[in-house]
């Protein structure tokens, strides 16, 4: 294979990868704060591509506006949902809230299936897709937007936990809750405010990704990608969740150009199940020691 | 009245086939296939506390055994078609389940759901072993000179299948290996503290859940008689989680209740399609908030 056509190649794996950098982003801040998984993020990133797309449609706003407005309705989603359901079983074990969460996941589905539909919709793109020529190399300004977006995200993050109050308040949950608490920060603002922020981040992935792939019911099975990432990258890290999505995504896009076509779509899941058995905790990940 | 209910459960059971219609007899002998199944889930869940998003594959695994060993052998007797089907599950299940016993709840959660992923794409890619995305037509079950060929004859096969495992794990406190796994469930730390070696016998779960998993493939592919890769979807795995916290975690007949009110659920279902998974996701939710125990513990604390 060529080297300019390599690049493409690249390129756009590294696009998908931000968007899966910015899935497994938003599984890990909600982990780091409340020591579960959310399995209902994906489906919670396709109610805000939903309705930035009937923001649009029905209601005609400009494209951006109608985003805005699908990113806000995820980060009030999760809002309601941390304080009406998840808040009441925070106290119970980790299985309680992550099968919450996946009865979740099934019930948004099905509910999004019932207020819009269970069809594939094009959702109106916000870069273009011809590729353009930049020297020798092709891309496609789609790769170059989806790339360009998610930095700026993930920059606005580390601003937000390096130099905000709420942030360091983040940081320090994850850390120690006890501690956290005993220094007068509310773990409960934090939950809820990690259960909201993940939603946005979520929500700008799901926006970004739906004029790729369309916008449909099953597109919350991109959480599981997410998931594949986060683990790549060490779960509980952020920059590991980064770092893991930018290989996941390149390591798909070059994969069918080496192995047959038929294990095509089960690459996501091997490298899990690979990076699972090989370095549980991640590529980076050093062992965690827990005390008995 | 312990053994007053026993009868009267055996004689409801033995007796089905013959008051009620067709259809209502293939719907029970579904519900004796999900009951082995989420009973197997419930060795694994409720013993070991590690929740499996794979058992799906599981029980393609054992499908697909059970119909392809009848297509090449057509006389084998259907007992030992089933416990072949059991034993090749449960050694890809120790296949998996030794490498997994480095993951913690999640992860292993997550790696489940994988597996089950990447069965499903196996078999679709297996053509020449499975006929993929085509489907698998699945000879009649054989029982020496009988043909189980009638919903009846089939229902039986499934019940006594059921009863056997239902009476299995039952029992399971009577072996060492049980009194482990109840160990085990009451504090893994306390029993390794004991001398059990509570990593070995997450694998016996393991591989143990996988048989049962196995041996119910093997009745559903018989009982359906038709196989292709999309039933064995991820929904179905986690309709089988649904039926364990139904019925609850670590109950043998918390899982066949909820075995029967999923499967039942399922069918009436059928019509509403759009509205059956924000019912079981609706179930899931108020299950861990209302009713932690599920139905097992409802009954416990009644009485």
């Amino acid at each position: 294979m060529s080297g300019p056509a390599l690049v493409h190649v690249v390129v756009s794996g590294l696009a998908t990868g931000c968007i899966y950098a910015l899935v497994a982003l938003s599984l890990v801040i909600v982990y780091n704060a409340t020591r579960t998984v959310n399995f209902a993020q994906g489906e919670m990133l396709m109610v805000s591509a939903f309705v930035a797309w009937s923001a649009q449609h029905t209601a005609g706003l400009p494209l951006l506006a109608a985003v805005a407005c699908g990113v806000a309705a995820g980060g009030l989603l999760a809002f309601l949902v941390e304080r009406a359901i998840i808040r009441r079983a925070v106290s119970a074990t980790h299985w309680d809230v992550l099968i919450i969460t996946l009865g979740l996941s099934l019930a948004l589905r099905a509910a999004a299936g019932i207020v819009w539909t269970n069809e594939e919709l094009p959702f109106p793109a916000l870069f273009s897709n011809r590729p353009v020529a930049i020297g020798p190399v092709r891309v496609a300004p789609v790769s170059l937007g989806v790339i360009g977006a998610s930095l700026v995200l993930m920059l606005a993050l580390v601003a937000l936990f390096r130099a905000t109050r709420f942030g360091r308040a983040m940081r320090a949950v994850a850390q120690n809750q006890t501690a956290a608490r005993l220094m007068g920060i509310s773990v409960e603002r934090v939950y809820s405010g990690a259960w909201v922020l993940a939603a946005v981040v979520g929500g700008v992935a799901g926006v970004l990704i739906a004029p790729v792939t369309f916008l449909s019911t099953k597109m919350g099975l991109i959480a599981i990608n997410g998931f594949t990432a986060a683990v790549l990258g060490g779960f509980g890290s952020l920059p590991g969740a980064v770092a893991g999505g930018m290989l996941l995504g390149v390591i798909e896009n070059l994969a069918p150009l080496y192995l047959p076509t038929g294990i095509r779509y089960s690459v996501p899941f091997l490298v899990m199940i690979a990076i699972l058995v090989a370095r549980p905790r991640g590529l980076f990940g050093s062992l965690e020691r827990r005390k008995v | 009245m312990r053994a007053a209910a026993w009868a009267l459960g055996g004689v409801a059971a033995l007796g089905w086939p013959l008051v009620a219609p067709r259809y209502f007899v293939f719907l029970a002998t579904l519900v004796a296939v999900n009951a082995v199944v989420a009973i197997g889930l419930n060795l694994l869940s409720g013993y070991t506390n590690q929740l499996s998003f794979g058992h799906a594959g599981f029980l393609a695994i054992g499908a697909y055994t059970a119909a392809i060993l009848t297509l090449r052998a057509p006389a084998l007797p259907v007992p030992l078609t089933l416990l072949a089907a059991g034993l090749v599950t449960a050694l890809v299940g120790l296949a998996l389940g030794i490498p997994c016993l480095r993951l913690d709840g999640l992860y292993l959660a997550m790696a489940t759901l994988a597996f089950g992923f990447v069965v499903t794409e196996a078999i679709t890619n297996l053509d020449w072993l499975t006929r993929g995305n085509d489907g698998l037509r699945v000879p009649l079950a054989r029982l020496g000179p009988w043909v189980l060929d009638t919903d009846r004859a089939r229902y039986y096969l499934a019940l006594a299948v059921a009863a056997a495992m239902i009476l299995a794990a039952l029992n399971v406190a009577a072996t060492r290996t049980g009194r482990a796994f109840l160990a085990i469930r009451a504090s893994e730390i306390a029993a390794q503290a004991s001398g059990i070696n509570a990593a070995a016998y997450k694998t016996v779960a393991f591989v143990l859940s996988a048989f049962y998993t196995g041996v119910a493939g093997g009745l559903f592919a018989f009982v359906v008689g038709f196989l292709s890769p999309d039933a064995f979807d991820v929904f179905l795995s986690v309709d089988f989680l649904v039926m364990i916290i139904l019925g609850g975690l670590g109950s043998v007949w918390g899982s066949v209740a909820g075995a029967a009110i999923v499967t039942v659920l399922n069918d009436s279902l059928a019509g509403f399609q759009a509205y059956r998974p924000l019912i079981f996701g609706a179930i899931m939710i108020a299950c861990m908030l209302f009713a932690p125990g599920g139905l097992a513990a409802m009954t416990r604390r009644q009485s």
